[in-house]
């Protein structure tokens, strides 16, 4: 419930409540936890590429290892749940109704995130977060690798009953006297990210159900030792995912769509353009899976089709961009944390998107494939748009959330070095994958341009961890001490907080 | 929404379109020119497995983890993998492809000038991976 | 597609046809160098990757300069006197 900390009640009240304000802070806290693990596991990596050779890790296994829970770790148990927290703070709240459409079924759908975080760090499965076949049916360690298929087994039951509830909460139970297309846009990305969830992930449940079997020997879906196809399973593994990259960044633009009218003290530019922009980048996102996989040796045409289909996913993304930058024209800007994050993410967006074009040019793609480029490339996404959006509307929700103020100096601090360290990080890698060093190593030759490249990204990569170590102590100190938010008008921007912000759901 | 011109938003779309389409159609082109292999090139049959390539010539010599053939000479690689999925990469030369099991895929380079360079795998294939590496020497021709 | 937009399309299809060389000639002896190809395709769209990049971040910056709160000709949009946008 609203303003949990400034009236505090048992935890258990908390946990097994099913009241949306009460599992978003479920989300919100669970999704941050395994964002500073995930980020830890980060830091290690950085820290063994420092210098060639064995660092601090001890072997290769426990490298991969790594990296692996890594990536999974900051995918299904961050983002994923970071932005149903978000949808179940404000979803109700934006359609006018009292709860989500199904409480206990939300409930249910968190309740699912623990275990499966569990038995993916419990196991600590090293078949990265592809599990790629045959590597994952016939060399990987159980019983970590079969934990991990049950952990994403669990998480993605857990996205479908989540994006049940908000199709049904957003389309049937919003306020009779609204109609659709005055839904807010933050609302619209939950609904065009939950369409995209029912339809695409199915077929990777499936897909981990043939990987189960195959690893039990009982079937060979994927082995081509008795006759099965591993291709088959990268197919149905970008139909999801591939997708699935869409179910992660539309609910971080959504967010930056209700930053950056409030603090350009204007209305967005065009929330039509919006709307289409979300529907049409869900619907051509299913056209381009396999361009993750023009290196497996597709044909020419084969090639040609999805090389259209992932350019065709551009003018969607460029129209948010245009929108966004629309809405800061002639406005009066006052730059706020959540407004530095959300400008600092329009910023890094667009280069993660000129990196994509280049990446599904098809003869370009054997120089980027699988190399450190690729690694720059979809971590200035996660990173660059989704966490800045995301951390941005942390900062935008926390008055609401806590009642309290954030530092803001110590919020300035902590974008400013996040953006340097970001681009430190990742356009370094960006070149280190020109130069050839392939992703997922443990250790490289000591060639002098990838000993250097590598040194740069690990010192970005440690200004970033110095901003988180602030943020977590921002967040900690301002929760339990920070001078009490004007509720009303916690940024004094002259208008109403945009929500309404009493204890209680006003609808409940 | 609010009484403002869209026609902006229309040229700013028809600029993006244009580009991605500059762009589709470059690419398609150059990939249409690179994938051709000449007539006359010649076999080399490349395995990869955990966690090393073996290179074997039309003349049945056989090579682990070293590579040779003649500058001004067309190659075609023949690429496959006994165990798990490698990705057959020489970075200097822009040869990349997967070594999938139980599929043959085909890829050809024609190296210009002598020279060593470094053969390496690019896809994740377990423990040493990141070591499983090899050798291309460029001979002068003969 | 707007007026406008077309015949750019148009343009840029037409454009790139006369640059379709002959499939890449193939005497024998001589081979294409797909390093060649292959990078020169990558530095044309960088080429054209920068120059965007700079006209949308200089728009950011511009953006932010001129309508940031603390800019001297910075003056009340036409929602804040309502309160509500």
């Amino acid at each position: 419930m609203v303003m949990e900390l400034a009236r505090p009640r048992p935890i258990w009240q908390i946990m097994f409540s099913t009241h949306h304000t009460d599992v978003g802070l479920l989300y919100l806290i669970t999704s941050l936890a395994f964002m500073f693990m995930g980020g830890a596991l980060a830091l290690s990596i950085r820290a063994e590429l420092f210098f060639p050779g064995a660092q601090i890790i001890g072997d290769a296994m426990t490298f991969n290892r790594i990296f692996t829970v890594h990536g999974t770790t900051l995918i299904f148990l961050f983002i994923l749940p970071f932005a149903s927290a978000v949808g179940n703070y404000f979803v109700p709240i934006m359609v006018r109704y009292k709860d989500m459409a199904y409480p206990k079924l939300n409930a249910i759908a968190f309740w699912m995130i623990p275990p499966a975080g569990a038995l993916i760090w419990l196991g600590f499965a090293d078949f990265t977060w592809y599990a790629t076949p045959p590597y994952s049916v016939i060399s990987a360690p159980g019983p970590a690798a079969d934990m991990w298929i049950f952990g994403l087994k669990i998480l993605g039951v857990s996205s479908i009953l989540g994006a049940i509830n908000f199709i049904v909460t957003i389309l049937k139970c919003k306020h009779p006297d609204m109609p659709i297309s005055k839904v807010p846009l933050l609302a619209w990305s939950f609904l065009s990210s939950s369409l995209i969830v029912l339809v695409a992930l199915p077929t990777f449940a499936a897909a981990l159900l043939m990987l189960l079997t195959d690893r039990l020997g009982a079937s060979g879906f994927f082995n081509p030792a008795v006759g099965g196809d591993p291709i088959a399973y990268a197919h149905l593994f970008w139909f999801t995912f591939h997708p699935e990259v869409y179910v992660l960044v539309i609910p971080a633009i959504g967010m930056m769509y209700e930053i950056i009218p409030r603090f350009s003290r204007k209305p967005i530019f065009s929330a039509s353009s919006g709307i289409a922009a979300f529907v049409l980048l869900s619907i051509v996102g299913f056209a381009s899976w396999a361009h993750h996989m023009y290196a497996t040796g597709m044909s020419f045409t084969e090639k040609t089709v999805f090389m259209v289909g992932t350019l065709a996913a551009v003018p969607a993304s460029a129209m948010h961009v245009f929108n966004f930058l629309a809405t800061m024209w002639g406005g009066r800007i006052r730059f706020s944390t959540p407004m530095l994050w959300a400008v600092g993410g329009i910023a890094l967006f667009f280069s993660a998107g000129a990196g994509g074009v280049v990446n599904s040019a098809m003869p370009l793609d054997f120089v980027t494939h699988d190399s450190y480029w690729v690694v720059g490339h979809f971590h200035l996404f996660v990173m660059g748009t989704i966490l800045f959006g995301s951390v941005g509307y942390l900062y935008y929700m926390f008055p609401y959330v806590t009642g309290r103020m954030y530092n803001e100096r110590l919020g300035n601090i902590h974008f400013v070095l996040s953006f340097v360290g970001t681009v430190m990080v990742f356009f370094t890698q960006h070149v280190l994958g020109l130069f050839g060093m392939p992703r997922r190593v443990y250790d490289y030759p000591p060639i002098p341009e990838w000993i250097a490249m590598n040194q740069i990204a690990s010192v970005g990569a440690m200004i970033i961890g110095v901003s988180m170590v602030i943020f977590l102590a921002n967040m900690l100190h301002s929760t339990a001490r920070g001078r009490p938010a004007d509720m009303d008008d916690p940024w004094g921007l002259g208008a109403k907080y945009y929500y309404p912000y009493e204890r209680k759901n006003p609808q409940h | 929404m609010s009484g403002h011109s869209n026609f902006p938003e229309w040229v700013y779309i028809g600029v993006v379109v244009a580009l991605l389409c500059w762009v589709g159609a470059e690419a398609w082109n150059v990939e249409r020119i690179v994938e051709h292999i000449p007539e006359d090139a010649e076999l080399i049959k490349v395995t990869g497995q955990q966690w090393f390539w073996t290179f074997e010539h039309e003349d049945g010599t056989k090579r682990i983890g070293e590579l040779r053939v003649e500058a001004g000479k067309a190659y075609r690689f023949e690429i496959t993998s006994k165990d798990v999925i490698h990705s057959f990469n020489i970075h200097d030369y822009v040869v990349l492809l997967d070594a999938v099991p139980g599929r043959v895929n085909t890829v050809w380079f024609a190296p210009m000038e002598a020279g060593e360079h470094d053969i390496q795998c690019r896809e994740y294939c377990g423990l040493i991976h990141y070591n499983m590496r090899g050798k291309l020497i460029v001979e002068e021709a003969a | 597609m707007t007026p406008r937009a077309t015949p750019l399309a148009i343009l840029a299809l037409v454009l790139s046809i006369p640059a379709l060389p002959a499939l890449a000639a193939t005497e024998p002896g001589e081979y294409l160098d797909r390093r060649a190809e292959i990078w020169n395709l990558f530095f044309r769209m960088m080429t054209v990757a920068f120059t965007i990049g700079t006209v949308v971040s200089g728009t950011i910056v511009w953006l932010c300069l001129r309508f940031r709160e603390s800019n001297p000709k910075a003056a009340p949009t036409r929602y804040e006197e309502a309160g509500e946008w």
